[in-house]
């Protein structure tokens, strides 16, 4: 590990001691009351390559959006306690340049599309291929020359 | 949506209904024709909510609770409507149908609660009869058991269980079930007060309770079958329901070991309690598991006489080495070992094949655990020349440790083997749970994204996940018929057509990869029972990955990496929750059980009734038969139909063919002796093309052997015998865009439905094909066959017994007319073709024979 570090600088990871970041990460915030959610997506991005932070409760994500900025928000739309869309208004007006894909059910699909104009980047319907929101957060990084 | 007893309320509706219209005059045809089409329609909308249902089992989607909720509730309601829908056409109740609905609806709505419905109600069910699919009925560590002898096709000792419906059984007996219950929310309310002495009297309880008398004769007996009357000592094991599985509670039931037959409820009672014991009550409470029912099975299986036995960790907890498994290994039986009392010789092995062995800690063992020959266990002294000798050879090391692996990549979890060798050098494998100890590296995910930066690509975004997972291996390329015995054992299988028939190497193959194949057909189905990565519809994997060529496949980014990524492999196995044990897969699961198989095949067996429906898809066969059935005989008899009363089509084949034409499927000047030019309906012209085209029906004479002969006299006139009256009458009702044909050509029952010409959205093509000459080999070889050409044609194709069914929907109108002209070429093709079916080797001939006409048939028409 460490011998080929040194051979290949590139593959220092992310959190690399010193503070600058070598090559940062995109980073992502799912939000989803639904557990299987989250516990499906995390894995996902992680092996794709992502930083990923996953939530079951809206409070503690709007404390961690809050505390961090995260480069994309994948949040439901309909849940307890907290819907997406106020959630989706605290994080736009704290880091305009998040974007936010959100994910709904079969039925609340126009009120989904009514929230493109508060600047939702992209809305999935559940239930969803897991290709289909790799997709929607690689078109965010190419429009934000995030990709690597 | 229908309350219990809110059908029978309409059905008796229905009656009054029927008696109303039975005094007026008949229904228009036109109306009747138009309630057929509802059906059909509704039908088809079913069959493609039930699919949906089972695709969301393939890893590739997303779905949540509410998913399921929703598409029961929705399944529901249009199972019921083409309920309602048979009875407006039939004009008639069906009350049997209505309470077959509710009784169905009724095990669904329990499955959803959480009250599990117990498939079999048996109290002991035999080991080689389970699996994982019988995880409620025989605890996860049995269902485990189970998965490894009878679908990883492993050594394991007979047995059999004593099932949680025997413990609910035996508890609702004793009234014992509420106060379980009760403690148990107590305990939770209260945060564990008072949990030893409740624990004790649960416990005391359980050991004080009546076995009924049934249960206990049924244990007796099969414990008596297992040691064959003799001396035979019997091991009892835990198998509660959560053991083993996301939730643990290892190690903290009871097992008994070396029980006497006689001795059998005794051990039967203590295994039952533990499952009150304080450390399981705590972890209960400390786990959310509150809200659960606790259920107990318990397995019974003979000791093994064992030469050797021992344990093996998947990965070995090392600080060091994490590319390891460890081998423990003593003399003698295992009970020393897993106590931790007895010297073990200690191996690591790489995890990789050929499994090389790292190191070898040979220890001097001075004793051990034997059978004694009057019954029970003694500790002897291990002779001298023995006690520093490895207990294990090198051959057996390479099969324990690929017999481990195979288990690891089925279960997706490092892995805890408990394992014997016998004296004829027999492996057994006794257990298989998962390792609590998560290999050290895997907390570092970053590991993963990290480690594949860099790795060429072989194929990237191309290919539907059939089920998702990661591995690795050599490919191996299957050539068309190629013997499937010899297939390398660790492989990665790579193929050009998917086939049910990889099944048999599923065990053996780390992944699956074909060029073209559907994640919904019966291979998909059979990779997801053994969980094997299965990416298919690639294109070309077969011309872009070599032969040996050692790769990675993702199945679930659909991606396949160049050489081996460990480090992706490992993340794979580190994920906190395996997917099929969360409890959404698994509820999906159990309520398709009440949805997705179809048990009514034959319509014209005396079962085919709505009291043998047992699933909605079996309702929606029954619905759609009848339907079939009523509008064949109101076209013969209904006053209406004089002026477009059945006609007979002149065609150059002899088909023997009827037409009912409902609305512009025959020319208006057509006359009563309508020819093929005469043919308006889009879907059967296009048919009909295949049918006529040059060399595609097959007319030579067909040898057909005595036996196959004799068989197809008995079954032809067997269900001719049961229709007279349709003896040798095809029939097609026919509008301008819709067919729907039955077609009894040679021996061969062909139903092809079609809807063509409407919106992309609303075109439609099923298509049955079942019955034939023949012995079954021959029949099911051509049904092979019928399914490999319907599936290279696009179709979505299941085969159930000799009955092969296709579909295919919302494509262009264009595109769906091509279908329709190759179903016509497949018909005339396959027409007579079992009895030549007499190898598989004929059925591949076949096949190349059928696509090379095909392609020149095409080539001559564009």
């Amino acid at each position: 590990m460490t011998s080929d570090a040194i051979e290949n600088p590139a593959s220092i990871p992310a959190k690399a001691p010193g503070g600058e970041t070598a090559r940062r990460r995109t980073s992502i915030l799912v939000l989803d009351d639904e557990p299987i959610v989250c516990k499906r997506l995390k894995p996902f991005f992680q092996k794709a390559g992502y930083e990923v932070e996953a939530f079951n409760q809206p409070l503690e994500a709007l404390a961690r959006i809050e505390a961090k900025r995260f480069d994309v928000v994948i949040t439901d739309l309909k849940m307890e306690g907290l819907d997406g869309l106020s959630f989706l208004g605290k994080v736009k007006s704290l880091h305009p340049d998040t974007d936010v894909i959100l994910i709904t059910g079969f039925a609340t699909m126009e009120t989904a599309r009514q929230s493109f104009r508060k600047g939702v980047f992209d809305c999935v319907a559940k239930p969803f291929k897991l290709a289909e929101l790799l997709d929607g957060v690689r078109r965010i990084e190419k429009e934000r020359g995030l990709a690597s | 949506m229908a309350l219990p007893g809110l059908t029978n309320i309409i059905a008796r509706l229905w009656t009054s209904l029927a008696a109303r219209l039975r005094g007026r005059p008949p229904v228009p045809f036109s109306v009747l024709y138009k309630k057929f089409k509802g059906i059909l329609e509704r039908h088809n909308a079913i069959l493609e909510l039930i699919g949906d249902m089972g695709d969301k089992l393939g890893g590739d989607y997303i779905f949540d609770r509410q998913y399921i909720l929703d598409s029961c509730e929705r399944l529901g309601d249009q199972v019921f409507k083409l309920i309602s829908d048979l009875n407006l056409l039939c004009q008639g109740k069906n009350v049997a149908l209505f309470t077959a609905f509710e009784r169905i609806q009724l095990r669904v709505r329990e499955e959803l609660a959480g009250r599990r419905v117990l498939s079999r109600t048996d109290h002991i069910l035999p080991l080689s009869e389970l699996t994982h699919d019988l995880a409620d009925e025989g605890g996860n560590k049995m269902a485990s058991l189970g998965d490894i002898k009878n679908i990883l096709g492993f050594n394991t000792p007979d047995g059999f269980v004593i099932t949680a419906g025997a413990y609910f059984e035996t508890m609702t007996r004793a009234e014992l079930r509420k106060p379980v219950a009760e403690s148990i929310r107590a305990l939770c309310v209260s945060e564990g007060e008072g949990l030893e002495e409740k624990s004790r009297a649960l416990r005391q309880a359980v050991m004080d309770m009546p076995l009924p008398r049934e249960l206990r004769q049924a244990i007796e007996h099969a414990a008596g079958q297992l040691s064959s009357g003799g001396p035979q000592l019997l091991a009892v094991r835990s198998s509660a329901w959560d053991e083993d599985s996301e939730s643990s509670f290892a190690g903290m039931y009871e097992t008994v070991l070396g029980v006497a037959p006689a001795d059998i409820l005794p051990a039967y009672r203590r295994v039952l309690a533990s499952l009150f014991c304080e450390e399981a009550l705590r972890y209960r409470l400390h786990h959310e598991l509150c809200a659960e029912e606790p259920a107990m099975a318990v397995g019974v299986m003979p000791m093994v006489d064992a030469l050797v036995s021992g344990g093996l960790y998947t990965y070995a907890p090392l600080q060091e080495q994490d590319q390891v498994m460890v081998v423990s290994a003593a003399w003698g039986l295992g009970k020393p070992i897993v106590d931790g009392t007895a010297e073990t010789d200690t191996y690591l092995l790489r995890r990789e094949p050929p499994h090389e062995l790292l190191s070898a800690d040979i220890a001097d063992k001075t004793t051990r655990l034997v059978l004694a020959a009057g019954g029970g266990t003694r500790t002897e002294s291990v002779p001298e020349a023995e006690r520093a000798q490895p207990c294990l050879s090198a051959a057996q090391l390479t099969l324990l440790a690929k017999t481990a692996m195979t288990l690891e990549h089925f279960f997706k979890r490092p892995l805890d083997v408990e394992w014997a060798m016998t004296p004829q050098g027999e492996l057994v494998v006794l257990q298989a749970r998962p390792l609590s100890i998560r290999p050290r590296a895997c907390a570092q995910t970053e590991d993963a994204a990290e480690a594949v930066k860099g790795v060429p690509m072989l194929i990237s975004g191309r290919g539907v996940t059939a089920m998702g997972g990661v591995s690795s291996g050599p490919v191996h390329i299957m050539a068309e018929g190629e013997d499937l015995s010899a297939f390398p054992y660790g492989a990665i299988l790579v193929a050009r057509h998917s086939s049910p028939r990889f099944a048999k190497v599923m065990p053996k193959c780390r992944g699956i990869i074909t060029d073209v194949g559907s994640a919904t057909g019966h291979m998909a189905t059979i990779a997801r029972e053994l969980r094997v990565p299965t990416l298919v519809q690639t294109g070309s994997a077969t011309r872009t990955l070599r032969e040996g060529q050692e790769i990675t496949l993702d199945a679930d980014h659909q991606v396949v990496y160049e050489g081996v990524v460990e480090a992706l492999c490992r993340f794979e196995l580190v994920r906190e929750d395996v997917f099929e044990e969360s409890w959404e897969y698994r509820t999906l699961k159990r309520v398709l059980k009440h949805i997705s198989p179809l048990t009514l095949l034959d319509p014209k067996s005396d079962a085919f009734a709505p009291e043998s429906c047992r699933t909605f898809h079996d309702i929606a066969r029954y619905v759609h038969q009848r339907a079939v059935d009523k509008l064949t005989s109101l076209a013969e008899t209904h006053q209406d139909i004089r002026e477009r009363a059945p006609r007979r089509l002149v065609t150059r084949l002899p088909l023997g063919l009827t037409v009912i034409d409902v609305e512009g499927g025959l020319d208006a000047a057509a006359g009563e002796e309508p020819d093929e030019r005469d043919i308006r309906c889009r879907p059967l012209k296009a048919l009909m093309e295949g049918l006529n085209i040059a060399g595609m029906w097959e007319t030579s004479p067909v040898a057909v052997d005595m036996g196959s002969f004799m068989s197809s006299v008995t079954r032809t006139f067997g269900a001719e015998a049961a229709h007279p009256s349709r003896m040798g009458r095809n029939l097609a009702v026919i509008s301008r865009e819709y067919l729907n044909l039955h077609l009894r050509l040679g021996y061969h029952f062909t139903v092809v439905d079609a809807f063509l010409g409407g919106s992309v959205n609303d075109n439609a093509i099923a298509f049955r094909f079942m019955g034939g000459v023949t012995d079954l080999t021959r029949r099911s070889r051509r049904a092979t066959l019928v399914a490999a050409i319907l599936e290279r044609s696009d179709f979505l194709v299941e085969v159930k017994g000799d009955m092969v069914t296709g579909r295919i929907k919302k494509h262009p109108t264009r595109i769906m007319l091509d279908k329709m002209f190759i179903l016509g070429c497949l018909i005339g093709y396959t027409r007579q073709l079992d009895a030549k079916l007499n190898s598989d080797a004929a059925l591949n001939r076949h096949l190349d024979i059928f696509l090379q006409r095909i392609t020149a048939v095409r080539e001559t028409r564009e």
